[in-house]
């Protein structure tokens, strides 16, 4: 159902549609509908609206010519004296340049520099680097970013090299890139990995090298984006917090519970994808949490301690 | 009014400010009021003086704020009014194949969702780019915690007030659980790891305070004399210097040293987050230095991204991770 803009709402998405209205060309509605993010029978509307606008004395050579037919637009005549598209307002510069934090690219990064100059006169734009950021990312993504986009959007395959957090290991691997999930600021890579032939989730920031390798593939009809790993058929672990210790809350610990005991401290219930995981997390805690249960996590962590100090003496 | 009669009223006018646009663009010369009212541009002919100054007020302000500037010249001693084209229309930029992906992504994930303060902005912005048509990468975000995915919206509401630099107040709940309300000059917004914070100047306390977005509710911006800021930001003022990292909050700070092995030199950079120094030694490995104020979460903060990444200075945090390491054998033996 089309919603109900006011004018001075609906105005701006038709002045931002005039610019792509290029003499000689035929569009699909849908299209322009993606582009300025509204349905095609909206933008249908939008069209129909501008084939009635022009300039003074409104002959037909003084109108926006265009013809609608089924799903496309072609369009006779550039509009008058619109023909560019309208530089950035402060709130659309802002809006990029928080959006363009998350995925890395820095003020000073090349995109960002070409997009100011698109950007409003406004002598306030300058605050906006001082006053607004959207990340405290990781440092370095940007490329890895630009190339995982690009591969994800032409359907290429990727060689990457990947640190595992858990194991400290880093491993190479041939990816098909399906979708970019960011997750509580976070990027996901969400994946088809060829050595193990199955889907898997790669943090971005654990990326250090990614090579197009200019092999395409077919992705799946659906690609599943939740980043969070289900619990079921995981194993659990049971782990206690020393009283005064918080425990952690679900978005670091997924799928942990947590029960209060009468000294004070905290048993909590975590399930957990590979030892590795939870063992580094415990450790984390310098001995104020303890691994109650499976035994072999228990001596896991023990283990993984000894280890860390050999290697620090 | 009926839905048919606003339809077409909301149509009439949509025209119109099109027309006014067109018609500001096409002119060689400045334009008075007089001469668009009477251009037939949409104004109606039966209108008095009054009621259609007020209308051309408001369809400047609504060309405006779409990004068209208008200068006012004076012309026949009256206003006259042209658009400046070089501030108003965009040069043409080129972008490589990344880097309009990587705009398609971040759109693609971050308009929708109600955790990004911005998506309205995001859109328009990516229509005026002409980057997003069909295609594009998936990408999807849920930037903010599930239980605060409202901060989106207040974010918002902080990040204008911000930029009109307009007094807010709001009642705020801190870790403690205690509750008051604040009146504050608000300098910045940033956002961390599910939460946007604000950055601004509490004059309950009188000192420059970080707020979560997310304990913060009942929120007035200041109504009065909206165009006409309420204070001045300190020149010197960056957000950045607001986003510490999790050993960095406390008041007794100290220089820290972290060695990455070579194997693990590249994730200094992404660890350091372009804080303190980075300064790879002839071996490959690299030296972090940083300030920091917290010792205990320092060492846990080192043992949770190791291995290969090792305390070297101060002598105290080097026994914390030995101490604590110590520990944790012990409570495992």
């Amino acid at each position: 159902m089309a919603r109900r803009l006011d004018s001075a709402t609906r105005a701006r998405r038709l002045l931002a549609l005039l610019p792509m209205l290029k003499q000689g060309e035929t569009i699909r509605l849908a299209e322009l509908a993606s582009a300025v993010g509204c349905e095609p029978a909206e933008v249908a509307a939008d069209l129909a609206t501008l084939s009635m606008c022009g300039v003074p004395p409104f002959t037909p050579y003084d109108m926006i010519d265009l013809a609608i037919d089924g799903d496309t637009v072609t369009v006779y005549a550039d509009a008058p004296g619109m023909d560019r598209p309208l530089r950035l307002t402060l709130g659309e510069a802002r809006a990029l340049g928080a959006a363009l934090d998350a995925a890395g690219h820095e003020p000073d990064s090349p995109l960002r520099e070409k997009l100011r100059l698109l950007a409003s006169k406004d002598p306030s734009l300058a605050d906006l680097e001082h006053t607004v950021r959207a990340s405290a990312g990781p440092g370095g993504l940007a490329q890895t970013y630009s190339l995982l986009a690009a591969a994800a959007d032409c359907h290429e395959k990727v060689h990457i090299d990947y640190y595992t957090g858990s194991t400290g290991r880093v491993s190479e691997r041939t990816v098909q890139p399906w979708a970019l999930v960011n997750r509580l600021g976070v990027w996901y890579l969400v994946a088809f990995c060829e050595a193990v032939a199955e889907e898997r989730v790669f943090r971005l920031d654990r990326i250090f090298h990614v090579k197009p390798l200019g092999e395409t593939f077919e992705p799946p009809d659906l690609v599943p984006v939740d980043v969070t790993p289900g619990a079921d058929g995981l194993p659990t672990a049971t782990v206690r917090f020393a009283p005064g210790v918080p425990a952690p809350d679900t978005d670091a610990w997924p799928g942990s519970t947590v029960r209060t005991c009468d000294d004070g401290s905290t048993l909590v219930t975590v399930p957990y994808q590979t030892s590795a995981w939870i063992v580094r997390r415990v450790m984390a805690y310098l001995g104020d949490v303890q691994v109650i249960d499976p035994p072999d996590l228990r001596a896991a962590v023990g283990q993984a301690a000894e280890d860390a100090l050999h290697t620090i003496m | 009014m009926s839905a048919y009669r606003l339809g077409v009223v909301v149509s009439e006018a949509v025209e119109r400010l099109v027309n006014l646009a067109l018609y500001l663009a096409s002119s060689r010369s400045a334009r008075s009021a007089h001469e668009c009212r009477a251009a037939g541009l949409g104004y109606p002919e039966d209108q008095d003086d009054t009621t259609f100054n007020r209308m051309f007020e408001r369809d400047k302000d609504a060309l405006r704020s779409a990004g068209l500037v208008i200068d006012v010249v004076e012309a026949d001693n009256s206003d006259a009014y042209r658009i400046d084209a070089d501030a108003t229309f965009a040069r043409l930029i080129e972008l490589d194949s990344g880097e309009r992906a990587s705009l398609k992504a971040v759109a693609t994930a971050f308009i929708e969702d109600p955790g990004f303060p911005f998506g309205h902005e995001l859109r328009s912005a990516m229509a005026k780019l002409g980057t997003i048509g069909e295609g594009g990468p998936l990408a999807t975000a849920e930037l903010a915690h599930a239980a605060s995915a409202s901060q989106g919206l207040d974010a918002r509401a902080f990040a204008e007030a911000v930029q009109a630099r307009k007094r807010v107040a709001f009642t705020y709940t801190n870790a403690a659980g205690e509750e008051k309300r604040r009146e504050v000059d608000p300098y910045g917004v940033f956002f961390r790891e599910g939460s946007w914070y604000l950055v601004g100047r509490d004059h309950t306390v009188d000192e420059v305070r970080t707020f979560s977005i997310a304990r913060a509710r009942e929120i007035d911006v200041n109504p009065a004399r909206p165009r006409t800021p309420d204070f001045e930001r300190p020149e010197d003022f960056d957000v950045r210097r607001a986003e510490l990292l999790p050993f960095q909050f406390g008041s007794r700070t100290f220089t820290a040293r972290i060695r990455f092995i070579p194997d693990m030199a590249w994730r200094a950079d992404r660890l350091a987050r372009g804080r303190g120094e980075l300064q790879t030694l002839p071996d490959g490995s690299v030296i972090w230095t940083i300030e920091a104020a917290d010792v205990n979460r320092l060492a846990s903060w080192i043992v949770d991204h190791g291995p290969g990444v090792l305390a070297v200075e101060p002598p105290d945090l080097v026994s914390r991770i030995l101490g604590g390491l110590r520990a944790v054998v012990d409570v495992h033996g």
